[in-house]
Order: structure tokens, then sequence, then C-alpha cells
């Protein structure tokens, strides 16, 4: 038996789970255990095409989870969504995680139900973007490519040839590849609110690449463990003072480094050209809805006022879809990057939103999706 | 009319029961007032939406002023509260667009405060005339 607040090292027991796996296979093997032994109706996995693209499907069969292990660095979807009304297990980078609690608190969700295994998430990439990197810095073909892995501050790609190739992480950023740019100033790396926070931070020695580090956040996270457990489908140790303190020391350095990135990518504009510089980029929209439909805090469903109350033919000087969002997000905007990367003509619609949002945020001291004490603020309940 | 000042449009919004009523007294008690501008009555300043006032804005007007009764006063009990919580959230993003700040203001007023809501009017309107128009207004719109 587990308990609340353990910090563990863990692996799948099955020797494929576990080589598949991004670390251990613990995270797929916990997730395969909850829908064999019934405590879900459903996992959630992504279901790999290639390198660039997966598609997140929901699965009732144990074979399909167990065959899903590792991690994709290119696919930056959002899985909040497949979440919303089903009584599902699913993993979670921190982003995903915030978006379903988000949804729990305006009914979207029901947590009792949801089972949310986290991932720690220094940041994904965008696939377009990935693919011209491979291009440009690597010199390889993105066809070629059957691995990729990250590796002391360096990204690494292995070719169907058995080439490796290992470029740091910073100079990609320099030259304008490798990360997405909201994931860079992303504040939450550990999902200290999900159920369990899982990931290769603080595996050191043997175990290095092929166990999980795997923090008990609450009850639902200790279910999910000791059912695992009892199913024989993963083993787990205590983790050692050192692997703790290495996990928080990288965590620091990750976060340090965001609010780097965050003030050179968020820099101020004038007072006097603020105004400008939004109309300017909203003058691109075309008006496809896509952003709002990828939205994982969203709940306002088909009929909601910055549609019904948006008309192209009012001609005004910036669009009231987009205020209405502004103001509507300002409080649970959580950066996950969806909006900019659907925009099919290339608004950086997370950095305008993260404009608005983050100094409201500060100001409340507020991070939406980290837990459900408070409410939404423009939802204010009065008591 | 060439030669005339320009006089811009302030929309208010105010509710049924106090401002409204401040306004009313500001008449009956002939106080003197711009003719810049316009009343939107609600029935309570929990109804104004933030929708409203971006409306507002982007039909042109050059500022637009949220009424309400005093706070702990709404005949609706909490409704003003409701509209602060808003307003506040309004306040910082009209800031982040860009929009000078005079353009957007609060006021409580009770139905016999028709000097203050007079002289409430009175100033904004002369702020919004050191301003000039809105970067807002659409094409064509005075
Ligand atoms: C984009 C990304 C960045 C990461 N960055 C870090 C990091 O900086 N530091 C760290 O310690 N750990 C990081 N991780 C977590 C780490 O890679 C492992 O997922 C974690 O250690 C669990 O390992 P495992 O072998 O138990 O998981 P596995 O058994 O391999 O299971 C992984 C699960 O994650 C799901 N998954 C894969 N890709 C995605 C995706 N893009 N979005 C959502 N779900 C996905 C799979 O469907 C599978 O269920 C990252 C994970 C991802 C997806
Ligand atoms: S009735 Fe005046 S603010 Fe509610």
């Amino acid at each position: 038996m587990v308990g609340i607040g353990d910090k563990l090292l863990g692996y799948a027991t099955n020797p494929d789970v576990r080589n598949r796996g991004a670390s251990g296979g613990l995270v797929t093997a916990v997730l395969a255990a909850a829908l064999e032994k019934g405590m879900v109706e459903g996992v959630v996995v992504l279901k790999r095409i290639d390198e660039y693209e997966a598609i997140p499907v929901i699965t009732d069969d144990v074979q399909e989870v167990l065959a899903s292990g590792g991690s994709m660095h290119a696919v930056p979807v959002n899985l909040t969504k497949h979440a919303v009304g089903r009584k599902i297990a699913m993993p979670g980078k921190p982003c995903d995680v915030r978006g379903v609690i988000e949804q729990a608190k305006r009914n979207g969700v029901d947590l009792e139900n949801t089972y949310i295994v986290g991932l720690n998430c220094g940041g994904s990439m965008h696939p377009v973007v990935t693919r011209e990197m491979l291009i440009r810095m690597y010199e390889i073909d993105p066809e070629d490519v059957v691995g990729e892995e990250i590796e002391k501050g360096k990204l690494i790609f292995k070719t169907k040839d058995g080439e490796e190739k290992a470029i740091s992480i910073d100079e990609l950023e320099e030259a304008g590849y490798g990360r997405r740019e909201n994931c860079r100033y992303c504040t939450i790396k550990i999902p200290t609110n999900a159920d369990l926070a899982c990931g290769n931070w603080g595996v050191i020695g043997e175990l290095a690449g092929s166990a999980t580090f795997c923090e008990v956040m609450n009850e639902k996270g200790k279910r999910l463990l000791d059912n695992a457990i009892e199913a024989g489908f993963i083993e787990v140790q205590p983790a050692d003072e050192k692997s703790i303190a290495i996990r928080n020391k990288v965590n620091s350095a990750m976060l340090k480094l965001g609010d780097e990135w965050k003030g050179r990518l968020l820099t101020e504009i004038h007072d006097q050209e603020r105004l400008t510089y939004y109309i300017e980029q909203f003058a691109d929209c075309i008006d496809c809805g896509a952003c709002r439909e990828v939205c994982p805090v969203c709940t306002c469903g088909e009929d909601s006022k910055c549609t019904m109350f948006h008309s192209l033919a009012d001609n005004y000087k910036m669009s009231m879809y987009h205020m209405v969002r502004l103001l509507h997000l300002s409080d649970s905007c959580i950066g996950c990057g969806q909006c900019s990367d659907i925009c099919p003509v290339d608004i950086p619609v997370t950095t305008i939103f993260r404009r608005f949002a983050d100094p409201a945020q500060k100001k409340r001291d507020y991070s939406p999706g980290m837990d459900l004490q408070r409410p939404p603020f423009l939802e204010l309940m009065l008591k | 009319m060439a030669g005339t000042e320009w006089e811009p449009k302030i929309v208010a919004f105010c509710c049924n029961w106090c401002s409204y009523g401040g306004a009313d007294t500001a008449g009956m008690g002939r106080f003197q007032q711009p003719s810049s501008l316009r009343i939107i009555r609600v029935m309570c300043s929990g109804r104004i939406d933030p929708m409203h006032v971006f409306n507002a804005f982007l039909e042109g007007a050059d500022a637009v002023l949220v009424t309400g009764c005093h706070l702990g006063d709404c005949h609706y009990v909490n409704g003003n509260y409701k509209a602060q919580v808003r307003y506040q959230f309004l306040e910082e993003m009209v800031r982040e667009l860009g929009l000078e700040p005079e353009r957007l203001q609060l006021n409580w007023i009770s139905a016999s405060e028709g000097e203050k809501f007079a002289n409430f009017i009175r100033d904004v309107t002369a702020q919004i005339k050191q301003l000039g128009p809105s970067p807002l207004k659409p094409e064509g719109v005075n």
C-alpha cells in the first residue's frame, strides 16, 4: 500500500511495456491496470501515426493501452476535451490536467470519475516546425526519423540507418526552432494538480532510463497505484533523498529559464502602440472559430457570447469575438498554446491572450487549473 | 458644422433605481450638463455585461460609464458587487488594449445625488475632449 505524498521509483513488470515506455512504462501500466480492474470504462491514449502525428483515442482494450507507451514530443495535442462526460483514466501533461480541472469547475468533467496520470513536461514542439528543423538544423530527412529523445539539454534524433544526431535545445531555440513559445515560459513543469505526477527527473544510477519517478498527489492517485501493484502490473520502491533533490533542482532550473523566456517573448509594447498592434494582428482573422474550438478551458458550447454577438457585417475596428474571448479567458487561460497552433493565418493568439491573462492572474495570485478551491473569478460566487 | 467644437459621445449605463434616478434629479435640479451623454437604462448594474461595453466602444462611443447604486444599496442585494468584479477585469483589459483609462469609468451614484451625477458627466466630457475621439470608433462615425 502506498501513501498520499509518497515519492516513488517504479516500472512496468511487463518488459515490453517497460522498454517502450519513455521512462519505466509505469504510466502505461497504471492506465492499463485501471481499465483491466474496472476502475474506469476507457483510457485515453495517443495512437501513433508517425513521429509527428498521433491521434488521441478512447479505448476499452487493455492491449491497445499497453501498446501505447512512449512520449511524443512533437505532438502538442491537448487531451482535456476527451475527459468531458466520460468515466476514463488519462495521461496528461500539466496543461492537459489544468484543462480538466477548469472543466470540472464549470461542471464539464466529474473529477470523481476521472483519473489523471500526470506527466512532467518541459515542453512540446510543433510538428511542422519540427520537420523544418530536421531539414535545416539536423540535415536529416524527416521521414527517416525513427525515434527522438531528450538528454542533458540536447534533442537527439535517431534515423533508420541507426545514426544519431544531437543539438542543444538552447541552440535550436535561438534559431527559432525547438519548443513552442508558450511551453518555454510555462510555469508548471510537474503536474502536482494530477492524481499522480510522473516523470524521469530524479531517476538516476542504474535505473536511469528504465524507471519512472512517481509522486502520489491524492487519494485517487493512491487508488491507481495500489490497484496497479495489486494487479501485478508495476513494481515500486521509495525514491531516495538524492533522487528527490535532483528532481527539485531540475524543476527550479527549468522554471528560472522559463522566467527569462517570458521576459523575451512577452516584451512590453508601448502604451501608444498596443491598440494598433492588437488591431493589426486580429485584422488577419478569417473568423474560422478554430481557436475557440480547441480551447480546453472553454465550456460555452454552441451558443456563446463570443460568436452570437459577432458579425462580420459590423465592420468594427476590432473583432467582437476576440474582445469577448480576451475578457472571458483573462482569469482562466492556461497558456496551452492550442489556439496559436491551430490558427490558419498564424496570428500569435496564445501570446496575445497571455498578455491579458498574465497580469490578471498574477494580480490575484491565481493559477487556473491547479486546484478546485477557487472559483473562476468571472463567475464569482457571492457568499 | 464647421467651427463648432467637437462633442464626444459618452455612453452611460445607469441602473433604474439609483444612478438613473440621479440623472433625473440632475435634470430636475437644473444642473448644467453637456449634450455628450447617451444614457442606457438597465434594471441593475449587475445586468451590465462587459460585452455591452465593448459594443458601445466598437459602435463609436468615446467613453463608457458604468454606474449603479452605492455598494450595499443595490435593490437586488448584490448586483453591484457582481458589476464590480466584472468591471475590474474589464478595466484591466481596456488598459492592456491600450485605450486611455479615462474612457472607461465606474461610479456609484444614488437617486438623490443629482449634482454628483452632473459633475461626473461634466468632468468626463472635459477629459474626453482633451483626449479626442476614441481610436476604436468606426470609420465614418462622428
Ligand atoms: C511532451 C512531453 C514532454 C516531457 N518532458 C519531460 C521533462 O522535461 N521531464 C520529465 O521528467 N518528464 C518529461 N516528460 C514525461 C516523460 O517523458 C514520461 O512520459 C514519464 O516519465 C512517464 O514515463 P513512462 O515510461 O512511465 O510513461 P509511458 O509508459 O511511456 O506512457 C506515456 C503516456 O503518455 C502519453 N503521451 C505521450 N505523448 C503525449 C503527449 N504529447 N501528450 C499527452 N500525452 C502523451 C502516452 O499516450 C502514454 O499514455 C514529458 C512527456 C511529454 C509527453
Ligand atoms: S439596483 Fe442599482 S446597482 Fe443593483
